[in-house]
């Protein structure tokens, strides 16, 4: 084998285990505010990149305008699921497995709005940055790699910031460690809920704008970015963020190598391997599962 | 956590003890409504029939769901891969190697309750989420392999001319004499969850659906009878991916998709969760309703979701609970 090929692959495979890293965050922000497990995180992947195409190609808005815009939409639709979907079944105390099949649902449901509202053609959006790869000892390093990378380590990093410092952090987290009571010291949980949804949302948006230069985005991308974040939240121990972005890296670096060796039409057989492999080995990831 | 009763239900099902005579009409009319709307496919024939053989069909592979999750209260989104292994199985071996229909649906239940069986233990002492995901993984893994696996399954080309189901010479391919089978099929299968509810075997599930830790202390091996309600949903399950492929000619990765676990759960929630007729109610509105409202075609997915999300949140218990509500309001 290629030393040239395995950096190479190594390199795609940080880019998009970025992306699978931040859809995890998604998945443990919503959980440990409401123990929730949220199946229709995929959703606001497809809609970031979608809502983006939309405003850029459609309603021509600078790039930069649009990419905000979109991010601040999807927010807003994780609100709306949170106020439409979830909280009845919350207040009423439904079952968690109903929990899941409500969400799975809803993202069903998104999906088909998304594809009546636009089509089924796969759509595509430019680079950030329109320069040629560099090249490291014969690797070429896509530029937008770069940006996913860089990106998604500063998100990261915004993130442990404001669950470090800021007081509306501190309370997702006491919410996370006990939301009784977080509830008696006068930590709005409700609130909560919705402000993780809205998190949570804007982090799938960001993932899936990032990803789709490099890619394509159309209605039905969702489920699979969904389990490999699923994926990558399990492997770093499921409700632990940052271990959900370690989970991601690796997942993506291990993807992107397996695809090496069996080829691109069993990338999602692999995943879901890995998936099934750590669940009936160590479901509780890597570091542990939190609490 | 999720060990508890409230996995599927608020509360779990219970076994009815024996039931007063004034009930009887209640717990008649579903099946009544049920025989109607066969009974009018069966007169009319043609495109009514397809539809309601389609809708029998999914009922027997809603049962099966309905065993594993009624009664059994635990969850499995992925019980499309067993009736995938069923339905190819049956194409394969009836076009591909001159199998008869009969000993090929038999290779395809033994193969899908062997899958089920190897997959079903080390999944099954997963719990919550993490037995969802895994389940939706194996159901995902399954269309993957139907896609990929190109030299036996044709891949998305799919495998045609699977010839229909005859018995004794005579070969059901009209809309009445399948839509007669399937309903026979309906009956047994209804008929089989009925006495396994009733059994033995139905109350150390019924046992373990209430509350794993007691079903334990009781001396119910709990999980020994997971694995079985498992098997007997695998069994089903591929009972009903032969029967669509022999009553369609025809299969194809799309029809174990996604959209499929979906839409068994749109109408396992529709009929009823727990019940016997449930599932066989539930296929049938959930069918049937659409076809009546031909222009909203391409909104059909998009009403199912909503319409299993409203299901969730306002009325868990289907419209088998809605006859039963009923019923209990009469009494004095």
């Amino acid at each position: 084998m290629d030393f040239t090929l395995i950096g190479q692959s190594l390199v795609s495979g940080l880019g998009i285990g970025c992306v699978y890293g931040l859809i995890g965050i998604g998945f443990c922000v919503i959980y440990n505010a409401s123990g929730i497990v949220n199946f229709a995180q995929g959703a606001f992947v497809m809609l970031g990149g979608m809502i983006t195409h939309a405003l850029f190609v459609r309603v021509e808005l600078p790039y930069g305008l649009a990419i905000l815009l979109a991010v601040l939409i999807v927010a807003l639709i994780g609100v709306v699921l949170e106020r439409v979907v979830v909280r009845p079944l919350w207040t009423r105390n439904a079952p968690m497995f109903v929990m899941i099949l409500a969400t799975l649902a809803a993202q069903i449901v998104i999906e088909r709005l998304t594809y009546l509202a636009a089509d089924d053609q796969p759509k595509t959006l430019p680079v950030f940055t329109d320069v040629p790869p560099i090249m490291l000892r014969g690797i070429a390093v896509n530029i937008q790699s770069l940006w996913i990378i860089t990106g998604s380590l500063a998100i990261v990093a915004l993130l442990a910031l404001f669950f470090k410092t800021t007081r509306t952090g501190k309370a997702m987290r006491a919410c996370a460690i006990n939301r009784e009571a977080a509830a008696l010291q006068g930590i709005p949980v409700h609130s909560m809920l919705a402000l993780a949804f809205a998190l949570s949302a804007g982090l799938g948006a960001v993932a899936g704008i990032m990803l789709t230069p490099t890619q394509y985005t159309a209605y039905d991308v969702g489920v699979p970015f969904a389990i490999s974040g699923f994926i990558a939240a399990i492997i770093g121990g499921f409700g632990r963020p940052f271990g959900a972005f370690l989970g991601g890296l690796m997942l993506g670096v291990v993807q992107a190598t397996a695809i090496l060796y069996f080829g691109a039409g069993l990338k999602t057989v692999i995943a879901l391997s890995i998936l099934l492999l750590f669940l009936f080995v160590r479901p509780s990831g890597l570091l542990g599962a939190a609490k | 956590m999720n060990s508890s009763p409230s996995t599927i239900l608020p509360k779990a099902v219970s076994v009815p003890a024996r039931v007063s005579p004034r009930r009887h009409l209640a717990q008649a009319a579903p099946w009544l409504a049920a025989a109607a709307v066969v009974g009018y496919a069966l007169v009319v024939g043609g495109y009514p029939a397809t539809v309601v053989g389609f809708a029998l069909i999914y009922a027997i592979f809603v049962s099966g769901l309905n065993i594993f999750m009624g009664l059994t209260a635990q969850v499995s989104f992925g019980q499309s891969a067993f009736a995938a292994i069923g339905g190819y199985g049956s194409a394969i071996l009836t076009t591909q190697y001159d199998w008869t229909w009969a000993p090929a649906m038999l290779a395809g239940l033994a193969a899908a309750v062997a899958a089920a069986f190897v997959i079903g233990y080390p999944t099954l002492r997963l719990k919550g989420h993490y037995l969802s995901m895994a389940t939706l993984a194996i159901g995902l893994i399954a269309h993957e392999i139907a896609v990929q696996w190109e030299s036996v399954t044709l891949g998305y080309l799919g495998i045609s001319g699977v010839p229909p189901i005859d018995i004794a010479g005579f070969e059901l391919s009209s809309d009445r004499a399948t839509l007669t089978m399937l309903t026979v099929c309906v009956l047994a299968t209804a008929f089989a969850v009925a006495r396994i509810r009733r059994s033995r075997l139905g109350r150390a599930f019924a046992g373990l659906a209430g509350s794993e830790d007691a079903a334990r202390a009781l001396g119910i091996d709990v999980a020994r009878y997971k694995l079985l309600s498992f098997l007997l949903a695998a069994g089903f399950a591929s009972f009903s991916g032969s029967l669509f492929v022999h009553v369609v000619g025809y299969v194809s990765p799309e029809v174990f998709s996604l959209h499929m676990v979906i839409l068994s759960f749109t109408m396992l929630y529709v009929g009823g969760i727990g019940t016997v007729v449930g599932p066989v109610i539930g296929a049938l509105v959930v069918s049937v309703l659409p076809e009546t409202f031909r222009a909203l075609r391409d909104y059909q997915d998009l009403a199912y979701g909503a319409a299993l999300i409203l299901l969730l949140i306002f009325a868990p218990r289907g419209l088998a609970g809605l006859f039963a509500a009923l019923d209990t309001r009469r009494k004095p």
